[in-house]
């Protein structure tokens, strides 16, 4: 049997070896858009106070997985999915920005495009950052921070400050979670940043409000000015400056945002699977194809949750893949988790709402 | 009888188990948790030490 993934995050990974593991014989195939191995996606948000980051964020390098017997297409593009054929078409030649030392050579030629066929089909592509859409037409004007390669121009960008002997000033957008973590990780590092937040609160879909304030106190202790209540009408550039408008105009040199996630679905709804915010599947992570599964935090269960939390992400891999092997009847549940944001001196006093 | 203890990474639900050790990162089989490097990280999702717990 051929099995194919899409991604090489959590969820691609840990189903890609637990199902090796249980079946030797089953050909496995990681189709993934990184060059970089699979890499330790809660690490990002320490990008700047860790110097050896981008080493040490590796967990394993491709070539481990394909020593594994699993091979791995590293720098691809999967462009459509065949389910008549049963069949993905993927295109390797779809990021030249990057240079890679990824083994293309089990892609003939890679500068055409390719058919890879499946029996089963496991979509682990994971989520896009979501960009609310009044920003959308500006977005050469900010990053965001949702892969190695996110993190990668973020840290060139921030070096060039260095290497002048200056601190790049930041606006961060959103006060969630990967907001709060990333603005305390640069302020501990020594630059200028600035928070705004659309709510009144910070993280107020995980913590209480006094957790909230806690953290408040302690991003501002480590120098970040948060401003709460601030829904950002328009940015623009002027002068090498990014300016952010909410009520007032401020100035600063990088601007990220950090507003939520939004699942990778596009390639399954061309295929045609039900898609509500995510690709929708029943209490086995099948799709509405009976030989296609998704993954993480791209699934949609029919509670309508999308899990996007490491712990339960792995859980459901581990689970396909022993359901997949023929070692579970049953159907998969969640397991019980908490998370814990990594704000520098912050420890919430109570339970987070996962 | 052996009084090897496992640990849990409350981030990705990774089990160290004494007795197995983690080859792949260079803990060989038989480490107590107490004897493992301090920058040890979680080998599945870059965890550090401290994220794990006593499984009881």
């Amino acid at each position: 049997m051929q099995i194919v993934i899409i991604g090489s995050g959590v969820a691609g990974v840990s189903f890609a070896e637990r199902y090796r593991a249980l079946s030797p014989d089953d050909e496995i195939t990681v189709v993934t858009r990184e060059h970089d191995g699979y890499y330790s996606r809660p690490l990002l948000s320490r990008g700047f106070t860790k110097a050896d980051i981008e080493q040490s964020i590796i967990l394993k390098p491709f070539d481990k997985l394909r020593e594994n017997n699993i091979n791995v297409l590293c720098g691809v593009e999967v462009t459509a999915i065949n389910r008549v054929d049963k069949s993905i078409a993927i295109n390797s030649s779809w990021s030249p920005r990057f240079p890679t030392d990824c083994d293309t050579s089990a892609v003939p030629d890679s500068r055409q495009k390719k058919a890879l066929q499946y029996d089963k089909l496991i979509i682990a592509q994971g989520s896009a950052a979501f960009i609310p859409p009044p920003f959308r037409p500006y977005e050469k004007l900010f990053f965001c921070l949702n892969s190695l390669v996110d993190l990668k121009a973020l840290r060139k960008f921030r070096q060039d400050f260095l290497n002048k002997n200056q601190r790049p000033s930041w606006a961060i957008v959103g006060g969630g979670l990967i907001g709060c973590e990333v603005a305390s990780d640069l302020a501990v590092a020594g630059d200028d940043v600035t928070l705004f937040h659309a709510m009144d609160r910070l993280m107020e879909r995980q913590l209480v409000a006094e957790d909230s304030a806690l953290l408040l106190k302690v991003l501002q202790d480590s120098g970040v000015k948060v401003l709460l209540n601030q829904a950002v009408k328009e940015i623009v550039k002027e002068d090498g400056m990014v300016c952010v408008r909410t009520e007032i105009t401020a100035e600063f040199d990088g601007l990220l945002v950090a507003c939520g996630f939004k699942p990778r679905t596009e390639l399954a709804e061309l295929a045609g699977l039900e898609i509500g915010r995510g690709i929708k599947v029943n209490q086995q992570m099948q799709t509405s194809d009976e030989s296609i599964f998704a993954l993480g935090d791209v699934a949609e269960l029919p509670n309508g949750k999308l899990y996007a939390f490491i712990l339960p992400i792995r859980n459901q891999a581990l689970w396909l893949a022993e359901f997949l092997a023929g070692q579970k009847q049953d159907s998969w549940t969640p397991p019980v988790f908490t998370t814990k944001a990594k704000v520098h001196g912050f420890e919430a006093a109570h339970p987070y709402n996962v | 009888m052996s009084d090897y203890k496992k640990y849990q990474c409350s981030i990705c639900g990774h089990i160290y188990d004494e007795a197995e050790g983690d080859p792949d990162t260079g803990v060989m089989p038989g480490t107590l948790w107490e004897d493992i490097p301090a920058d040890w990280r979680c080998p599945e999702c870059g965890a550090e030490k401290s994220a794990y717990d006593l499984i009881v």
